[in-house]
Protein backbone atom coordinates (compact mmCIF):
# COMPACT_ATOMS: atom_id res chain seq x y z
CA UNK A 1 0.00 0.00 0.00
CA UNK A 2 1.06 3.32 -1.20
CA UNK A 3 2.65 5.25 1.84
CA UNK A 4 3.22 9.10 2.38
CA UNK A 5 5.83 10.89 1.10
CA UNK A 6 8.19 12.05 3.50
CA UNK A 7 8.77 16.21 3.96
CA UNK A 8 10.95 17.93 1.81
CA UNK A 9 12.10 15.39 -0.19
CA UNK A 10 15.43 15.84 -2.39
CA UNK A 11 15.96 17.19 -5.16
CA UNK A 12 15.55 14.31 -8.27
CA UNK A 13 13.04 12.18 -6.33
CA UNK A 14 9.28 11.81 -6.23
CA UNK A 15 8.66 8.63 -4.54
CA UNK A 16 12.37 7.78 -2.50
CA UNK A 17 13.27 4.24 -2.68
CA UNK A 18 13.23 3.60 1.18
CA UNK A 19 9.52 4.40 0.69
CA UNK A 20 9.27 1.87 -2.21
CA UNK A 21 11.97 -0.90 -0.98
CA UNK A 22 9.01 -1.32 2.51
CA UNK A 23 6.10 -1.54 -0.29
CA UNK A 24 7.92 -4.09 -1.92
CA UNK A 25 9.04 -5.99 0.94
CA UNK A 26 11.79 -8.28 1.27
CA UNK A 27 13.92 -8.56 -2.12
CA UNK A 28 15.18 -12.35 -3.37
CA UNK A 29 18.67 -10.41 -5.61
CA UNK A 30 20.81 -7.49 -6.03
CA UNK A 31 19.29 -4.39 -3.62
CA UNK A 32 21.74 -1.92 -4.92
CA UNK A 33 21.01 -2.60 -8.78
CA UNK A 34 16.80 -2.92 -8.29
CA UNK A 35 17.11 0.87 -5.94
CA UNK A 36 19.63 2.38 -9.18
CA UNK A 37 17.12 1.63 -11.59
CA UNK A 38 14.26 3.22 -9.25
CA UNK A 39 16.16 6.20 -8.74
CA UNK A 40 17.41 6.96 -12.00
CA UNK A 41 13.17 6.67 -13.79
CA UNK A 42 12.47 8.77 -10.68
CA UNK A 43 14.97 11.76 -11.75
CA UNK A 44 12.87 11.03 -15.56
CA UNK A 45 9.66 12.24 -13.53
CA UNK A 46 11.19 14.59 -11.36
CA UNK A 47 13.02 16.60 -14.23
CA UNK A 48 9.41 16.30 -16.34
CA UNK A 49 7.96 18.11 -13.69
CA UNK A 50 10.27 20.73 -13.03
CA UNK A 51 11.04 21.33 -16.68
CA UNK A 52 7.28 21.95 -17.17
CA UNK A 53 7.32 24.81 -14.54
CA UNK A 54 10.98 25.73 -15.76
CA UNK A 55 10.89 25.40 -19.35
CA UNK A 56 7.08 25.47 -20.50
CA UNK B 1 36.31 20.42 -45.64
CA UNK B 2 35.32 18.58 -42.27
CA UNK B 3 38.57 19.19 -41.14
CA UNK B 4 38.35 22.79 -41.82
CA UNK B 5 34.67 23.48 -39.94
CA UNK B 6 36.43 21.28 -37.06
CA UNK B 7 39.27 23.76 -37.27
CA UNK B 8 36.07 26.50 -37.41
CA UNK B 9 34.61 25.10 -34.64
CA UNK B 10 37.73 24.79 -32.61
CA UNK B 11 38.71 28.41 -33.35
CA UNK B 12 35.48 29.61 -32.12
CA UNK B 13 34.71 28.02 -28.96
CA UNK B 14 38.43 29.27 -27.63
CA UNK B 15 37.41 32.75 -28.73
CA UNK B 16 33.93 32.17 -26.85
CA UNK B 17 35.04 30.23 -24.15
CA UNK B 18 38.26 33.00 -24.04
CA UNK B 19 35.61 36.48 -23.56
CA UNK B 20 34.00 34.52 -21.21
CA UNK B 21 36.14 34.38 -18.70
CA UNK B 22 37.00 37.76 -19.11
CA UNK B 23 40.01 37.72 -21.40
CA UNK B 24 41.45 38.82 -24.83
CA UNK B 25 40.31 36.28 -27.13
CA UNK B 26 41.37 37.10 -31.07
CA UNK B 27 38.27 39.23 -31.62
CA UNK B 28 34.86 39.49 -30.22
CA UNK B 29 32.70 36.82 -30.45
CA UNK B 30 29.49 36.99 -32.19
CA UNK B 31 26.39 35.00 -29.73
CA UNK B 32 23.26 36.60 -31.49
CA UNK B 33 19.71 34.86 -29.64
CA UNK B 34 18.18 34.70 -32.38
CA UNK B 35 14.63 33.29 -32.35
CA UNK B 36 11.64 34.10 -35.06
CA UNK B 37 14.41 36.07 -36.61
CA UNK B 38 16.01 32.62 -38.05
CA UNK B 39 12.08 31.98 -38.77
CA UNK B 40 12.03 34.97 -41.07
CA UNK B 41 15.98 34.05 -42.54
CA UNK B 42 14.59 30.78 -43.40
CA UNK B 43 11.58 31.14 -45.06
CA UNK B 44 9.32 29.81 -42.29
CA UNK B 45 6.24 31.52 -40.41
CA UNK B 46 6.38 31.94 -36.64
CA UNK B 47 4.09 28.99 -36.46
CA UNK B 48 6.16 26.65 -38.03
CA UNK B 49 9.22 26.79 -36.11
CA UNK B 50 6.96 26.88 -32.76
CA UNK B 51 5.13 23.88 -33.53
CA UNK B 52 7.50 21.94 -35.71
CA UNK B 53 11.07 22.44 -33.59
CA UNK B 54 13.00 20.43 -36.72
CA UNK B 55 12.03 23.52 -38.97
CA UNK B 56 13.40 25.91 -35.82
CA UNK B 57 16.35 23.67 -35.55
CA UNK B 58 16.95 23.83 -39.52
CA UNK B 59 16.16 27.48 -39.04
CA UNK B 60 18.76 28.07 -36.63
CA UNK B 61 21.50 25.82 -39.03
CA UNK B 62 20.48 27.98 -41.61
CA UNK B 63 21.49 30.97 -40.06
CA UNK B 64 24.74 29.33 -38.76
CA UNK B 65 25.77 28.76 -41.89
CA UNK B 66 25.16 32.06 -43.52
CA UNK B 67 26.42 34.30 -40.93
CA UNK B 68 29.34 34.37 -39.29
CA UNK B 69 28.94 33.34 -35.67
CA UNK B 70 30.62 32.23 -33.11
CA UNK B 71 27.65 31.15 -31.11
CA UNK B 72 24.03 30.29 -31.45
CA UNK B 73 21.20 28.92 -28.86
CA UNK B 74 20.51 25.55 -30.86
CA UNK B 75 16.50 26.66 -30.68
CA UNK B 76 15.70 30.03 -29.32
CA UNK B 77 11.99 30.20 -29.93
CA UNK B 78 12.37 27.42 -27.10
CA UNK B 79 8.95 26.80 -26.01
CA UNK B 80 7.80 23.71 -28.27
CA UNK B 81 4.15 23.97 -28.64
CA UNK B 82 4.07 19.98 -29.27
CA UNK B 83 4.83 19.86 -25.56
CA UNK B 84 2.44 22.61 -23.88
CA UNK B 85 -0.62 21.45 -26.23
CA UNK B 86 0.58 17.50 -24.95
CA UNK B 87 0.15 18.66 -21.86
CA UNK B 88 -2.63 21.19 -22.46
CA UNK B 89 -0.69 23.91 -20.88
CA UNK B 90 -3.50 27.31 -20.37
CA UNK B 91 -1.09 30.27 -20.22
CA UNK B 92 0.36 29.82 -23.71
CA UNK B 93 -1.11 31.51 -26.79
CA UNK B 94 0.71 29.98 -29.80
CA UNK B 95 0.87 31.48 -33.47
CA UNK B 96 -1.69 29.53 -35.48
CA UNK B 97 -3.78 28.80 -32.94
CA UNK B 98 -4.65 32.08 -30.72
CA UNK B 99 -2.52 34.31 -32.77
CA UNK B 100 -1.69 34.75 -36.31
CA UNK B 101 0.74 32.97 -37.89
CA UNK B 102 3.48 35.02 -37.56
CA UNK B 103 3.57 36.20 -33.88
CA UNK B 104 6.20 35.16 -31.68
CA UNK B 105 4.04 32.28 -28.59
CA UNK B 106 2.86 34.37 -25.40
CA UNK B 107 2.41 33.69 -22.02
CA UNK B 108 -0.96 34.90 -20.36
CA UNK B 109 -0.41 35.43 -16.63
CA UNK B 110 -3.53 34.51 -15.00
CA UNK B 111 -5.73 37.35 -13.59
CA UNK B 112 -4.90 37.85 -9.75
CA UNK B 113 -7.88 35.83 -8.30
CA UNK B 114 -7.12 32.53 -10.43
CA UNK B 115 -3.22 32.68 -9.70
CA UNK B 116 -2.10 29.07 -10.11
CA UNK B 117 -1.58 28.91 -6.46
CA UNK B 118 -3.35 30.23 -3.66
CA UNK B 119 -2.09 32.14 -0.91
CA UNK B 120 -3.37 29.69 1.83
CA UNK B 121 -0.88 27.25 -0.23
CA UNK B 122 1.92 28.01 0.44
CA UNK B 123 2.96 25.69 3.24
CA UNK B 124 1.97 22.79 1.16
CA UNK B 125 4.08 23.96 -1.15
CA UNK B 126 7.39 24.58 1.05
CA UNK B 127 6.74 21.45 2.61
CA UNK B 128 7.25 19.78 -1.11
CA UNK B 129 7.50 21.37 -3.68
CA UNK B 130 7.73 18.78 -6.30
CA UNK B 131 4.33 16.61 -4.83
CA UNK B 132 2.50 20.26 -5.06
CA UNK B 133 3.90 20.52 -8.83
CA UNK B 134 2.60 17.38 -9.75
CA UNK B 135 -0.74 17.50 -7.32
CA UNK B 136 -2.05 20.94 -7.24
CA UNK B 137 0.45 23.09 -9.82
CA UNK B 138 0.11 20.67 -12.68
CA UNK B 139 -4.08 19.75 -12.86
CA UNK B 140 -4.65 23.82 -12.32
CA UNK B 141 -2.47 24.78 -15.51
CA UNK B 142 -3.72 21.89 -17.38
CA UNK B 143 -6.81 21.59 -19.57
CA UNK B 144 -5.73 18.13 -19.61
CA UNK B 145 -4.45 16.03 -16.07
CA UNK B 146 -7.00 15.53 -13.14
CA UNK B 147 -6.19 15.91 -9.52
CA UNK B 148 -5.33 13.51 -7.05
CA UNK B 149 -9.37 12.50 -5.96
CA UNK B 150 -10.84 13.52 -9.49
CA UNK B 151 -11.50 10.57 -11.36
CA UNK B 152 -8.65 9.27 -13.57
CA UNK B 153 -9.35 10.03 -17.38
CA UNK B 154 -8.19 8.83 -21.04
CA UNK B 155 -7.20 12.22 -21.52
CA UNK B 156 -5.08 13.10 -18.09
CA UNK B 157 -3.05 9.82 -18.55
CA UNK B 158 -2.48 10.63 -22.21
CA UNK B 159 -1.12 13.93 -21.28
CA UNK B 160 1.67 12.69 -18.96
CA UNK B 161 2.28 9.98 -21.32
CA UNK B 162 2.69 12.28 -24.41
CA UNK B 163 3.89 15.14 -22.69
CA UNK B 164 6.87 13.05 -21.14
CA UNK B 165 7.50 10.74 -24.39
CA UNK B 166 7.41 14.47 -26.25
CA UNK B 167 9.56 15.99 -23.70
CA UNK B 168 12.83 13.34 -23.80
CA UNK B 169 12.22 13.36 -27.86
CA UNK B 170 12.55 17.43 -27.68
CA UNK B 171 15.45 17.28 -25.01
CA UNK B 172 17.07 14.96 -26.29
CA UNK B 173 17.13 16.68 -30.45
CA UNK B 174 19.29 19.94 -28.54
CA UNK B 175 21.96 17.25 -28.41
CA UNK B 176 21.76 16.30 -32.26
CA UNK B 177 21.36 20.07 -32.89
CA UNK B 178 24.45 20.97 -31.14
CA UNK B 179 26.44 18.07 -32.94
CA UNK B 180 25.15 19.37 -36.34
CA UNK B 181 25.97 22.55 -35.78
CA UNK B 182 29.39 21.58 -35.00
CA UNK B 183 29.75 19.61 -37.95
CA UNK B 184 27.99 21.44 -40.31
CA UNK B 185 28.82 25.11 -40.11
CA UNK B 186 31.64 24.81 -37.01
CA UNK B 187 29.13 26.68 -34.88
CA UNK B 188 29.13 26.31 -31.11
CA UNK B 189 25.60 25.40 -29.03
CA UNK B 190 25.58 28.76 -26.50
CA UNK B 191 23.94 27.77 -23.56
CA UNK B 192 23.89 24.50 -21.78
CA UNK B 193 20.89 24.50 -18.79
CA UNK B 194 18.46 26.13 -18.11
CA UNK B 195 17.80 28.55 -14.26
CA UNK B 196 15.03 30.53 -12.93
CA UNK B 197 15.59 32.88 -9.72
CA UNK B 198 13.31 31.49 -7.25
CA UNK B 199 11.50 34.47 -6.94
CA UNK B 200 10.82 35.28 -10.36
CA UNK B 201 9.03 31.28 -10.65
CA UNK B 202 7.21 31.97 -7.41
CA UNK B 203 5.86 35.00 -9.46
CA UNK B 204 5.23 34.20 -13.18
CA UNK B 205 4.52 30.71 -12.61
CA UNK B 206 3.00 30.31 -8.94
CA UNK B 207 1.53 33.35 -6.94
CA UNK B 208 1.63 35.69 -10.60
CA UNK B 209 3.10 38.82 -10.03
CA UNK B 210 0.59 40.87 -8.52
CA UNK B 211 -0.28 37.97 -6.14
CA UNK B 212 3.88 37.81 -5.13
CA UNK B 213 3.50 42.07 -4.56
CA UNK B 214 0.63 41.41 -2.49
CA UNK B 215 2.06 38.29 -0.34
CA UNK B 216 5.16 40.58 -0.02
CA UNK B 217 3.02 42.66 2.07
CA UNK B 218 0.74 40.22 3.94
CA UNK B 219 2.79 36.94 4.08
CA UNK B 220 6.47 38.30 3.74
CA UNK B 221 7.52 34.87 5.94
CA UNK B 222 5.97 32.81 3.35
CA UNK B 223 7.08 34.11 0.51
CA UNK B 224 10.97 33.61 1.56
CA UNK B 225 10.48 30.13 3.11
CA UNK B 226 8.89 29.72 -0.49
CA UNK B 227 11.81 30.76 -2.11
CA UNK B 228 14.24 29.06 -0.07
CA UNK B 229 12.42 25.78 -0.65
CA UNK B 230 12.46 26.57 -4.43
CA UNK B 231 16.54 26.91 -4.24
CA UNK B 232 17.57 23.09 -3.46
CA UNK B 233 15.78 21.92 -6.85
CA UNK B 234 15.87 25.01 -9.27
CA UNK B 235 20.13 24.28 -8.72
CA UNK B 236 19.57 20.86 -9.16
CA UNK B 237 17.58 21.31 -12.64
CA UNK B 238 20.21 23.79 -13.65
CA UNK B 239 23.12 21.46 -13.04
CA UNK B 240 21.46 18.33 -14.56
CA UNK B 241 21.68 20.69 -17.84
CA UNK B 242 25.04 22.01 -17.74
CA UNK B 243 27.50 21.84 -20.15
CA UNK B 244 29.66 18.98 -19.05
CA UNK B 245 32.49 20.55 -20.31
CA UNK B 246 32.02 23.11 -18.69
CA UNK B 247 32.71 25.24 -21.76
CA UNK B 248 29.17 27.33 -21.91
CA UNK B 249 27.50 29.10 -19.06
CA UNK B 250 23.98 27.60 -17.97
CA UNK B 251 21.11 30.32 -19.40
CA UNK B 252 19.67 32.14 -16.29
CA UNK B 253 16.13 34.06 -17.72
CA UNK B 254 16.03 36.95 -15.35
CA UNK B 255 12.27 38.54 -14.98
CA UNK B 256 10.61 40.78 -12.60
CA UNK B 257 12.62 40.59 -9.62
CA UNK B 258 14.35 44.29 -10.17
CA UNK B 259 13.33 47.91 -9.72
CA UNK B 260 10.73 48.93 -10.32
CA UNK B 261 9.07 46.08 -10.45
CA UNK B 262 9.79 44.91 -6.61
CA UNK B 263 11.70 47.68 -4.50
CA UNK B 264 15.24 47.80 -3.25
CA UNK B 265 14.73 46.44 -0.15
CA UNK B 266 12.76 43.54 -1.08
CA UNK B 267 15.34 42.56 -3.52
CA UNK B 268 18.03 42.67 -1.08
CA UNK B 269 15.67 40.66 1.58
CA UNK B 270 14.04 38.10 -1.17
CA UNK B 271 15.33 37.77 -4.34
CA UNK B 272 19.01 38.07 -3.69
CA UNK B 273 19.59 36.25 -0.78
CA UNK B 274 17.81 33.23 -2.43
CA UNK B 275 19.92 33.40 -5.66
CA UNK B 276 23.20 34.49 -4.58
CA UNK B 277 23.86 31.10 -3.25
CA UNK B 278 22.69 28.99 -5.95
CA UNK B 279 25.11 30.79 -8.40
CA UNK B 280 27.75 30.63 -6.49
CA UNK B 281 27.40 26.60 -5.42
CA UNK B 282 26.78 26.42 -9.76
CA UNK B 283 29.88 28.16 -9.72
CA UNK B 284 31.63 25.67 -6.98
CA UNK B 285 30.81 22.96 -9.79
CA UNK B 286 32.57 24.45 -11.95
CA UNK B 287 29.99 25.74 -14.49
CA UNK B 288 29.50 29.81 -15.11
CA UNK B 289 26.01 31.67 -15.25
CA UNK B 290 24.90 33.91 -17.82
CA UNK B 291 22.57 36.39 -16.31
CA UNK B 292 20.26 37.27 -19.31
CA UNK B 293 19.29 40.07 -17.67
CA UNK B 294 16.39 41.15 -19.51
CA UNK B 295 15.43 44.66 -18.73
CA UNK B 296 17.02 47.26 -17.14
CA UNK B 297 19.34 45.55 -13.53
CA UNK B 298 21.17 48.13 -13.34
CA UNK B 299 19.99 49.11 -9.45
CA UNK B 300 21.43 45.96 -8.62
CA UNK B 301 24.89 45.88 -9.93
CA UNK B 302 26.54 46.16 -6.37
CA UNK B 303 24.69 42.86 -5.87
CA UNK B 304 26.17 41.12 -8.39
CA UNK B 305 29.57 42.47 -8.02
CA UNK B 306 29.54 40.28 -4.88
CA UNK B 307 29.42 37.29 -6.86
CA UNK B 308 33.10 35.23 -7.94
CA UNK B 309 35.23 36.95 -10.49
CA UNK B 310 34.21 35.23 -14.20
CA UNK B 311 31.29 33.39 -12.19
CA UNK B 312 28.63 34.86 -14.43
CA UNK B 313 28.34 36.34 -18.04
CA UNK B 314 26.51 39.78 -17.30
CA UNK B 315 23.66 40.14 -21.00
CA UNK B 316 23.04 44.00 -20.73
CA UNK B 317 19.27 44.73 -22.48
CA UNK B 318 17.89 48.51 -21.40
CA UNK B 319 20.38 48.88 -18.97
CA UNK B 320 23.93 51.54 -19.80
CA UNK B 321 26.01 48.54 -21.37
CA UNK B 322 28.90 51.76 -20.09
CA UNK B 323 27.89 51.36 -16.89
CA UNK B 324 27.50 48.32 -16.34
CA UNK B 325 31.11 47.77 -18.01
CA UNK B 326 32.51 50.61 -15.55
CA UNK B 327 30.74 48.80 -12.19
CA UNK B 328 31.32 45.30 -12.78
CA UNK B 329 33.30 45.03 -16.16
CA UNK B 330 36.66 43.71 -14.22
CA UNK B 331 35.01 40.77 -13.20
CA UNK B 332 32.39 39.45 -15.49
CA UNK B 333 32.44 39.23 -19.17
CA UNK B 334 29.10 41.58 -21.01
CA UNK B 335 27.07 40.65 -23.96
CA UNK B 336 24.65 42.31 -25.68
CA UNK B 337 23.57 46.00 -25.87
CA UNK B 338 22.83 46.72 -29.68
CA UNK B 339 18.85 47.92 -28.78
CA UNK B 340 16.32 45.84 -31.01
CA UNK B 341 14.73 48.30 -31.78
CA UNK B 342 17.18 49.53 -33.72
CA UNK B 343 17.61 45.75 -35.48
CA UNK B 344 14.01 46.24 -36.34
CA UNK B 345 13.71 50.14 -37.24
CA UNK B 346 17.27 51.52 -37.95
CA UNK B 347 19.64 51.10 -40.76
CA UNK B 348 22.87 49.62 -41.50
CA UNK B 349 24.72 52.64 -40.86
CA UNK B 350 23.03 53.53 -37.36
CA UNK B 351 24.07 49.98 -36.43
CA UNK B 352 27.64 49.83 -37.39
CA UNK B 353 27.64 53.68 -35.40
CA UNK B 354 26.18 52.05 -32.37
CA UNK B 355 28.15 48.30 -32.63
CA UNK B 356 31.37 51.03 -32.68
CA UNK B 357 30.05 52.55 -29.96
CA UNK B 358 29.74 49.35 -27.49
CA UNK B 359 33.07 48.15 -28.91
CA UNK B 360 35.27 51.37 -28.34
CA UNK B 361 33.53 51.76 -24.89
CA UNK B 362 33.08 48.42 -23.16
CA UNK B 363 35.43 45.76 -25.56
CA UNK B 364 39.10 47.07 -25.94
CA UNK B 365 40.53 44.69 -22.88
CA UNK B 366 38.41 41.53 -24.08
CA UNK B 367 35.65 40.04 -21.59
CA UNK B 368 32.68 41.26 -24.04
CA UNK B 369 30.41 39.57 -26.46
CA UNK B 370 28.61 41.26 -29.18
CA UNK B 371 24.47 40.15 -29.37
CA UNK B 372 21.44 42.32 -29.37
CA UNK B 373 19.93 43.53 -26.08
CA UNK B 374 17.00 40.76 -26.29
CA UNK B 375 16.08 38.01 -27.67
CA UNK B 376 15.73 38.56 -31.90
CA UNK B 377 12.58 38.08 -33.06
CA UNK B 378 11.14 38.43 -36.48
CA UNK B 379 11.04 42.01 -36.67
CA UNK B 380 14.83 42.62 -37.09
CA UNK B 381 15.69 43.64 -40.66
CA UNK B 382 18.05 41.04 -42.48
CA UNK B 383 20.39 43.48 -43.50
CA UNK B 384 20.88 44.84 -39.72
CA UNK B 385 21.75 41.79 -38.34
CA UNK B 386 24.25 41.27 -41.22
CA UNK B 387 25.53 45.25 -40.71
CA UNK B 388 25.98 43.86 -37.06
CA UNK B 389 27.83 40.66 -37.59
CA UNK B 390 30.01 41.58 -40.39
CA UNK B 391 30.99 45.57 -38.59
CA UNK B 392 31.91 43.46 -35.38
CA UNK B 393 34.39 41.09 -37.66
CA UNK B 394 35.74 43.80 -39.58
CA UNK B 395 36.18 46.42 -36.09
CA UNK B 396 36.52 43.81 -33.37
CA UNK B 397 39.76 42.04 -34.23
CA UNK B 398 42.41 42.47 -30.89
Amino acid sequence: MAQKRPKNPKPGVCIPWEQKHKELGKLSGNEELIKRIWEDNEALAYTYIWHCLLSF
Amino acid sequence: MAQDTEQLYRSRLKRYVTAMRNEKPDMIPIRPFVAEFTAKYAGYTCQEVTQDYEKAFAAARKCAADFDWDAVVGNMVYVWSGITQAIGLKYYAVPGVELPIDVGFQYKEPPEDKAFMKPEEYDRFIEDPTEFLFNVWLPRVSTEVSAPGESATFRSNLSFLKGGMAMMKYFGGFGTQAELLRKESGTVSAISGIFKAPFDILADKLRGYLGLITDLFERPDKVLAACEALMPHLTHVALSGADPQKNVPIGFWMHRGCVPFVSRVHFEKFYWPTLKPVIEQVWSHGHQVLFYAEGNWDAHLDSFAELPDASIVYHVDMGDIFEVHKRIGHKFCISGGVPNYLLAKGNSDELRKCCRNIIDGVAKDGGYIMDASAIVQNDAKIENIKAMTDFTREYGVY
